[in-house]
This record gives structure tokens, C-alpha cells and sequence, in this order.
């Protein structure tokens, strides 16, 4: 057998043997590095892997290790953190749900409004679907609304911060495919490709970001309408409405001071995604210390939150690091190049077939992972192929929302069944996603005709 | 026996202690950074050594507290069987673990970054930036301490699965044992 | 360990530049694909550009650690390593091209260098040379020093630090990275070599001032730089065959540059609307007095090896400007004056 063939079969046997061995349970970080070990071990028996590739992981963990972009990521933990102690969640969450409560499908909607305003005041997802769960489940349930449909508004509303910006995932995502850009543009011939920064990620998922929310407020109301028993009306007193507007508004205040100070200045072209982040994170203490929160035990929750949040995601990239290197230089980049680049339908076929792997990935890993694992393998040739990358970031934030809903792992899932009553059944909780894991897909399906929703505003703001 | 429980508890608390202090780094990040941002937006200044030092801080904290966080078992585990494992099953598959995949990690990276972090070290090697931070060599050797630190609670890992399947996990201090999911 | 099949050996070439990029990217390949061709494939040369194996500004190292056979740069990328490896690269006011090759092969430089990268276990060769390069592309226009306060500009090596000390925020990236920076903001004025490659990189669409000359990089050489182990290692004629062709690529790279140069600048001006300037007397000076302050200060605080290095480039140096100064200059001046093709 020629030593090319041989190395393209110990490939790709490596990506499916690494879903299995993570089945294991053992950490992901060290089950991908473990794994592509073994692999390449056997690769060098067979002659055809050089474990003097390895030389080169110790570079690539400085340059994470000093990489100013990624910095962000600690900062915008720290932030969401922070935030999430100033008690902004439940205010926001009482205040709307009382607002729209006289509505038929009305808590939902407030579900869905202040899930999509915390999304946009934070970078993290998890924290939103605990307190969605502690406060909107039982308001929902006691109102009569069916748990499915609570639980799913909740878990879905909750995932949100994965897409409208500022987000972790986003930053790894325009940190990875700006430098996969620039080489394949230069590849190409383009010295001087638009470029691609976290900046102008966050304004290229901002309007999708928008159109979810849409589409979520929807199919609430088209429940209420057809389905009118699923999402009853709260009658709220009338002493409660008086000074309801006010409630309202001093409660939406910080968010909206955060959101204008962090994402408009980034979205402004006014500061960096990292040097918002720490105005951010800086606005987050101020706003905890004037609600009387701000104490030496919460700053050590805080501190000691961050860092471990932090070490656990660059703890997986660096452990991919250890996979990519085995799987590119086993000839694994060849077989996904020629897989690719065969697909019927060119670009968009190539496309399509790479966002169902991700989302059927998505069912058993998480968007870390996934992004970790799939997007250097396949964007340098997507790219090629013509795909904007802006758009491509976008498309794979937006399946990969669905990672945290698509059973039988998935973070919103553990989050909501870990704060859920228990009449409200594991079963109810998976069934009540589905309509919302359906939209996800709708949302992706508009992408794919409307291209410009996720490239028009980058490019009016960055070019 | 007696030893492996020693060896659990000495290097849980020393992962504890560090993990601990390394993650105040994260409070540091915020604000250098944030002074950063005041002198570039108010006083029209840019000092490229605090540059480079939020962003090296940063790096600090993530690999140091590596250990500290696979103490807490905040690596994010694909727990879909896992879970629902008894704690002989769960002892089986860390033990696996340890040693097919994180031993083998630490070692590799430890082998290659060994000479590295070394050079760095022989030659007092700073910031390629002009006017930036002293010291790359102490953010090199972040690389070790990830090595070390991580493959010391991987041991821990090992011995407290070997303890679990000796039927002797009682002998280890409640914190440092599985913990019981049955309830949730 | 290189697999060796049949005899053949296949090294990897990690560089700094972009793939396919015009004059330093395409000479690292053809660098490669020669040795390659000359040696009949049995020392096959496989290029990996910036990025593709590690970040650019890690080549050396991964010559270093074993996981690259050879690296294409700049030994200026490499001053936090050793401080005398700038002088391989350029002196702000030093050398120009000519005088660098003449120095670093004729008169004692090579021994120097290959003294410094001996504690790496690496030898270091010139590979290319872009010439006097431009001064960089400012986004606002430069009237004095004053102006220079607090400006945040991409210039790497000896040059940075004379910005440095004329007051300017100065940092190193690499080629790919300098566009977007620019575009961000991170960045208010970036030099990278002349019209040639700066066309390629699209400054001028963000910055409109394009300075010239730039006094801190008169003769710019870029190196190849291999293993040692491994270059000793290999049969004498793959060694000749080594050193002939990168010296090909050294002259073939510094002709590539000085052809296309001024094409490349017409188009900067007639298309794109490029203001040409001159650096103001007030910085040519204050930029003159640092750099000799900075090699001033390497001269009597350097390592013992970096103090070497500044004493043989500063006597070549005195050396080789009466040549330049007392013939190459006048003719240059008479050329202007007195002569055209009709
Ligand atoms: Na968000
Ligand atoms: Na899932």
C-alpha cells in the first residue's frame, strides 16, 4: 500500500476513533491530544509521520500563550462573570416578564427579549439559562404554559450569547479564519485581502443575531395563536403596572449602558474587541460595587471563575493543536481537500456538507471542540473555494448554537434539567428544544439565500 | 495505601494553593489592560511593555491553573455514559485516561519544550517588540509548569481511581473524593 | 529524524513571508525549488509559508527545535535572541546593500554570524536584499519630531529602536498581519519594505503618505538560515549545491526588487493617488543622532559577541564609505547633473 494511502486511512480513522475514545468521558483536551498520540506513534512505526513535527507545539502554545486577540476571552469571562453577580438577569427578568405577562405568549417573549439583551452585555453562555430556569420556569409554569415549550424558549434564548455579539466563540472564530484568510488571499494572489478581525465577526453576526430573535418571537406568537392553551396570559395587578415603565427602565439601564460602552465602541470601529472587554469588565465591577455587590468573596468567585473557565477552553485548543498536527501531516488535509473540493454543487455544496457535520458533531461535543477540531481543516479549503469568511464564521456560530440543545449533550440541556422541578421531564425538556433546534436550521437557510444579512454590515463599517 | 492517599492529598492542595493564587492573574489582566486603554484613549500614550504584559499575564494564568482546574473537574468531559457510571466505572475510565492519553500529552510536550523554554532561559530572551516586556523566558516556562502542574493531578487522578477500585476511597478527605451525582 | 527514502532526503523550509508574496515570498521559493532541481530531488525542499507550521515570528525556532530543516527571514526578527543579529539584517544610517555583502564575505562578517548562531546549532547565509527601502506609509502627514510622539508604527530591528527613541509606540509583526492592524487603528503608520511589496499589501489604501528613503533601513539582506547538524551532515556537493544556489537567490531577489521597484511606485502614483514625500530635515537629523546614540550604547553594553559584531561592522563600515562616498556618490551626482538619454 503507498505510504500516502496509508497515512490518509490512518487519518481519517483517527477523526472517527477520537468521537469514540471521547465517548470515554475522560476530558475532551486531553482525549483529543491523547488520541492523535497514539496515532502518530503509529504512524511513525509505519514511516509515514516525523515526530519531529511535535518541535513545533511548543511555538504554537507561545503564540497562543502571547496573542493579544484571545486575550479577549478571559476579559469578556471576567465580564459575564461579574455581570451575572449585579443581579441584572433577574431584574431584567422580572421587570419584562411583568411588562409583556398580559399578553398570551408574553413571558416568553420577555424570556426571549432579555435573553437576547443579556447575549448582547456578555460573551458567555450558561450562566442565562440557570437564572432563566430559577425565575422565568416556574413564573411560566404557574401561569400554565406548557413545560415543553418553557423549556425550550428558555434553553434556546439562553444560547443566544454564542451569536450576538461580543462572544467567546466568535473571537477563537475570527482569530483562527483571519489568519486562515490571509493565507489563502495570498495563496490566491490578493496581497491585500479584506480583512477579517474579530471586530468585523461581531458586526457580521450581529443582524442574524437579530434575526433569530425574530424568528424565536415568531413562533411564540404563532403558539399563542394556534396553540392559545401552551402559552396563557398573566393578569399583573394594577398597583404593579403603576410604576411599571420606570421598573422597567432602571432595570434595562446597566445592560444598555454596557452594551452601548462595549459593542458600540467595537461595532464603532472606536476600540478593540479586547480593549472593550476590559472597559467592560471595569463597568461591571462599577456596577456591582453600586448595587452593594461587590465584596471580596464575590471578587474571588469571580477571579477563580474566570481563570478555570479560561484554562479549560485554551486547554482544548492546545490539545487540538496536538491533533491537527498529526491529522495535516498524516495527509488528512489531502482527504478532506479532495472530499471537499469534489462535492456537487461547488462551493455551497462543500458548505452545506461541512455545516451538517458540525451540527451532527454538535449532538456529542461542544462548539469549542467542534470549532477547534473542524474549522482548520476545513476552512483553509472552503475559503479557496470562494466562501466569505465573515459569512462562514457567521454560519458555523449560528449551527453550533445548536451543540448546546441537541440531546444527549448539550450545556443548555444540563443547565435548565439542573435547576428544573421535576415535573418538568428530562423528555419534556429535549422534545420542548426541537421546534427550536428547527429554527436554528431555518436561520441557516436564510443565511444560505441571504448571504448579505451577515456581510453588509461589516463591510459597511470596516471598509 | 497510605501513600497514594499522601500523594492525592499533597498534590491536591498544592494545586489548590497555586490555582488559587494564579487566578487573582485574571483581576491583573483586567487592569492593565483597562490602564492601557486610559492612556491610549486619554493621555495619547502606548508604553508597549504593559502591552505585552496583560496579554503574557494572561498566558500565565491559563496553563498554571490547568492543574487547579482538572482538581475541580472543570475540563469539560463528553459525560454522556460517564455520568451515569458508578465511581468503580468512573475510577476505570479516569485511570484509562491518565494513562493511554494525559501522561503520554505531558510528556510529549514536556520533551519538545524542554530545549525550547531552556534557550530562552541561556539568553535572558525579551518582548521581539522594541520597548517591550523583559522576561519572556518566565512566560516560556509557563509551558513547563502546565506540564508539571497538569501531569502531578493526573497522577492524583490515577492513584485515587487505583484507591476507589481498592475499595479504599475512604480513606481520602470528602473534596478529593467522586462525587455523588445519584442525588441529581 | 528527515525521511530518507532511496538516498533522497526532504527537508522543510518554514519562512516568514507570505505565500507566493512578490520578491522575499517567491525568492524563498525559488531558493527552494532550486536546490531541489539542482540536486537532481535528492534534497527535496519543501516550503511552508508563513503561518502554515508555526507563526511566522517562530522560523528560527523551528529550525531551532528540529520541526523545520531551514528558515527564510530576517535576522533582525531574531534581536531578542542575540542583539548582533541586527546588524545582519541593517543599521539605521549603515551599510547599503554592496557594502553589507562586502562585509559579511569579504571582511570578517561571516565569521561573526556564524559564531552567534553556533549557540543555536544553527548557520546562517544572506539570501536576498531589497535594497534602500522606503520610509513607510503614513496615515497624516509628518512635519517634525513632534509629530512623532506617541505614533504607533510596525518597524522592526535597529530601525524600530531609533523610532523608538525619536518617541514613536513601536511594535514587530509580521507581513500578513500589518494590513489589518492599519485598518483597525492598531497601527497609525507601518514600513515594510518598498513599492514592490508594499503595492501587494494594499497600504495605500489606508494610508496615503508614502515616505522615501527610509534612513533606518539602507540595505535590507534577508537570510536563510539551516540546521547545523544537519547542513554538516549532508554529502559536500548537497552542501556546495546549498551554498551556490542561495547565493544565486541572494542576487536574483536583490535584481527582482530593483526592477520592480519603480513600476510598482509608478502605479502607487498615477493610480492610486500616492503622495511621495521626504522625511523633513528635522527628523533625518534627530534620526541620525539616535542611531548613533544606539550603536553608541551596543558598543559599550553589549554582549561580548554583540560588541564584536558592532567593532568589525563599524571598521568596514569607515572602510567601505570612502569607496562609496569617494567614487559611487560623485559619479551619482555628475550622472544627475549632466546626463540624460536623448
Ligand atoms: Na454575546
Ligand atoms: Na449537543
Amino acid at each position: 500500500m503507498s505510504s500516502v494511502l496509508l497515512g490518509e486511512i490512518l487519518a481519517a480513522t483517527m477523526f472517527l476513533g477520537v468521537i469514540g475514545v471521547l465517548l470515554l468521558g475522560f476530558p475532551v483536551a486531553f482525549s483529543l491530544a491523547g488520541t492523535a498520540l497514539l496515532f502518530g506513534t503509529a504512524g511513525m512505526f509505519l514511516g509515514i509521520f516525523d515526530p519531529s513535527n511535535f518541535g513545533s507545539l511548543a511555538n504554537r502554545y507561545i503564540g497562543t500563550m502571547s496573542n493579544e486577540v484571545l486575550v479577549a476571552v478571559p476579559l469578556f469571562v471576567f465580564m459575564g462573570v461579574m455581570l451575572e453577580r449585579t443581579g441584572i438577569a433577574e431584574a431584567l427578568l422580572t421587570t419584562m416578564g411583568k411588562l409583556f405577562g398580559n399578553l398570551r405568549g408574553g413571558l416568553g417573549i420577555s424570556v426571549i427579549l432579555v435573553g437576547a439583551l443579556l447575549a448582547a452585555s456578555t460573551g458567555v453562555v450558561g450562566a442565562t439559562v440557570v437564572t432563566m430556569g430559577l425565575i422565568s420556569l416556574p413564573a411560566m409554569l404557574r401561569a400554565g404554559y406548557d413545560p415543553k415549550l418553557a423549556s425550550g424558549v428558555i434553553c434556546a434564548s439562553g444560547t443566544l450569547g454564542q451569536i450576538i455579539p461580543p462572544s467567546t466563540v466568535l473571537i477563537f472564530m475570527g482569530d483562527m479564519l483571519s489568519g486562515i484568510n490571509a493565507q489563502v488571499q495570498m495563496a490566491k494572489g490578493n496581497f491585500a485581502p479584506e480583512p477579517v478581525s474579530v471586530g468585523a465577526l461581531f458586526a457580521g453576526a450581529f443582524i442574524p443575531g437579530l434575526v433569530l430573535v425574530t424568528l424565536y418571537i415568531g413562533w411564540m406568537i404563532f403558539k399563542a395563536i394556534t396553540n392559545p392553551q401552551s402559552c396563557p396570559a398573566t393578569p399583573v395587578p394594577a398597583e404593579e403596572k403603576r410604576h411599571l415603565w420606570r421598573e422597567v427602565l432602571v432595570a434595562l439601564v446597566p445592560a444598555l449602558a454596557l452594551i452601548v460602552a462595549v459593542l458600540g465602541s467595537i461595532l464603532g470601529g472606536i476600540a478593540t474587541p479586547t480593549e472593550a472587554a476590559s472597559v467592560g469588565s471595569v463597568g461591571a465591577i462599577a456596577l456591582a460595587a453600586a448595587k452593594r455587590r461587590f465584596t471580596f468573596s464575590v471578587l474571588k468567585q469571580a477571579v477563580v471563575a474566570t481563570a478555570t473557565m479560561t484554562s479549560m477552553i485554551f486547554i482544548i485548543l492546545f490539545g487540538a493543536a496536538v491533533f491537527s498536527i498529526v491529522f495535516r501531516l498524516m495527509g488528512g488535509d489531502n482527504l478532506v481537500h479532495a472530499f471537499l473540493s469534489n462535492m456537487p454543487g461547488g462551493a455551497i455544496g462543500a458548505t452545506i456538507i461541512v455545516v451538517l457535520i458540525m451540527f451532527v458533531l454538535g449532538f456529542i461535543l461542544d462548539t469549542f471542540e467542534i470549532i477547534f477540531i473542524v474549522i482548520p481543516i476545513t476552512a483553509p479549503i472552503l475559503l479557496t473555494l470562494g466562501v466569505d469568511p465573515i459569512w462562514l464564521g457567521v454560519a458555523v456560530g449560528v449551527t453550533l448554537q445548536t451543540s448546546f440543545l441537541t440531546p444527549p449533550f448539550g450545556f443548555s440541556l444540563f443547565y435548565l434539567r439542573g435547576v428544573a422541578p421535576s415535573r418538568v421531564t428530562t423528555m419534556m425538556i429535549y422534545r420542548g428544544v426541537g421546534p427550536f433546534v428547527a429554527l436554528q436550521l431555518m436561520a441557516i437557510g436564510v443565511l444560505f439565500l441571504w448571504p448579505d444579512l451577515a456581510t453588509w454590515l461589516p463591510r459597511l463599517l470596516y471598509r | 495505601m497510605q501513600i497514594l492517599v499522601g500523594y492525592v492529598r499533597a498534590v491536591g492542595a498544592i494545586n489548590r494553593w497555586l490555582g488559587l493564587a494564579l487566578s487573582w492573574l485574571s483581576l491583573a489582566v483586567v487592569l492593565v489592560c483597562f490602564a492601557v486603554v486610559v492612556q491610549r484613549y486619554f493621555f495619547h500614550t502606548t508604553q508597549l511593555w504593559m502591552q505585552d504584559l496583560y496579554v503574557w499575564l494572561s498566558g500565565a494564568m491559563f496553563t498554571g491553573v490547568a492543574g487547579f482546574a482538572l482538581l475541580r473537574d472543570d475540563h469539560v468531559r463528553v459525560d454522556i455514559f460517564y455520568r451515569s457510571w458508578s465511581t468503580r466505572g468512573k475510577a476505570i475510565a479516569d485511570l484509562i485516561g491518565v494513562v493511554l492519553f494525559l501522561i503520554p500529552y505531558v510528556l510529549v510536550v514536556g520533551i519538545y519544550a524542554w530545549p525550547f523554554v531552556m534557550r530562552s532561559w541561556r539568553i535572558y530572551e525579551g518582548s521581539a517588540n522594541v520597548g517591550g516586556m523583559p522576561g519572556l523566558f518566565v512566560l516560556k516556562s509557563f509551558i513547563i509548569v502546565f506540564v508539571v502542574v497538569v501531569g502531578l493531578q493526573g497522577l492524583a487522578m490515577a492513584c485515587r481511581s487505583i484507591l476507589v477500585l481498592a475499595g479504599c476511597e475512604d480513606q481520602l478527605p470528602e473534596p478529593l473524593r467522586y462525587r455523588d451525582e445519584s442525588a441529581s | 529524524a528527515p525521511a530518507i527514502a532511496q538516498g533522497n532526503i526532504t527537508w522543510r523550509m518554514v519562512t516568514t513571508w507570505p505565500k507566493n508574496f512578490p520578491g522575499l515570498g517567491v525568492g524563498a521559493q525559488n531558493l527552494a525549488d532550486r536546490i531541489t532541481a539542482a540536486s537532481g530531488g535528492r534534497l527535496t525542499v519543501q516550503v511552508f509559508a508563513a503561518g502554515e507550521m508555526v507563526p511566522p515570528l517562530q522560523s528560527l525556532d523551528a529550525v531551532i527545535d528540529g520541526s523545520a530543516e531551514m528558515s527564510h527571514g530576517a535576522a533582525y526578527y531574531w534581536q531578542n535572541k542575540s542583539q548582533g543579529l541586527s546588524f545582519y539584517t541593517g543599521v539605521p544610517y549603515g551599510m547599503t546593500s554592496r557594502e553589507l555583502t562586502a562585509w559579511v564575505r569579504f571582511l570578517g562578517g561571516q565569521e561573526i554570524w556564524d559564531e552567534i548562531y553556533d549557540q543555536f546549532g544553527v548557520q546562517g547565509f544572506l539570501s536576498g536584499d531589497t535594497g534602500t527601502q522606503a520610509g513607510g506609509w503614513f496615515k497624516k502627514e509628518l512635519t517634525g519630531v513632534a509629530d512623532i510622539q506617541g505614533l504607533r508604527f510596525r518597524t522592526p530591528g535597529l530601525g524600530g529602536q531609533t523610532w523608538a527613541k525619536l518617541g514613536a509606540a513601536v511594535t514587530n509583526m509580521a507581513a500578513g498581519e500589518i494590513f489589518a492592524a492599519l485598518q483597525s487603528g492598531t497601527l497609525d503608520a507601518a514600513e515594510f519594505v518598498g513599492p514592490y511589496n508594499d503595492l501587494a499589501l494594499g497600504f495605500y489604501q489606508i494610508a496615503k503618505n508614502y515616505y522615501f528613503p527610509s534612513f533606518v533601513e539602507p540595505g535590507l539582506a534577508t537570510e536563510l538560515v539551516v540546521s547545523k547538524a544537519k547542513f554538516q551532515a549532508l554529502p559536500e556537493d548537497l552542501q556546495a549545491i546549498v551554498k551556490a544556489v542561495t547565493q544565486a537567490a541572494y542576487d536574483d531577489v536583490a535584481s527582482d526588487m530593483y526592477a520592480n521597484d519603480p513600476r510598482a511606485l509608478q502605479a502607487l502614483v498615477s493610480e492610486h493617488g500616492v503622495q511621495v514625500r521626504q522625511f523633513p530635515e528635522e527628523i533625518l537629523e534627530a534620526g541620525a543622532k539616535a542611531a548613533s546614540e544606539i550603536i553608541a550604547d551596543i558598543r559599550s553594553n553589549g554582549d561580548a559577541l554583540t560588541k564584536k559584531v558592532a567593532e568589525s561592522y563599524v571598521s568596514a563600515f569607515n572602510l567601505l564609505r570612502t569607496r562609496t562616498e569617494g567614487t559611487d556618490m560623485p559619479f551619482l551626482a555628475a550622472r544627475q547633473k549632466y546626463f540624460s538619454f536623448s
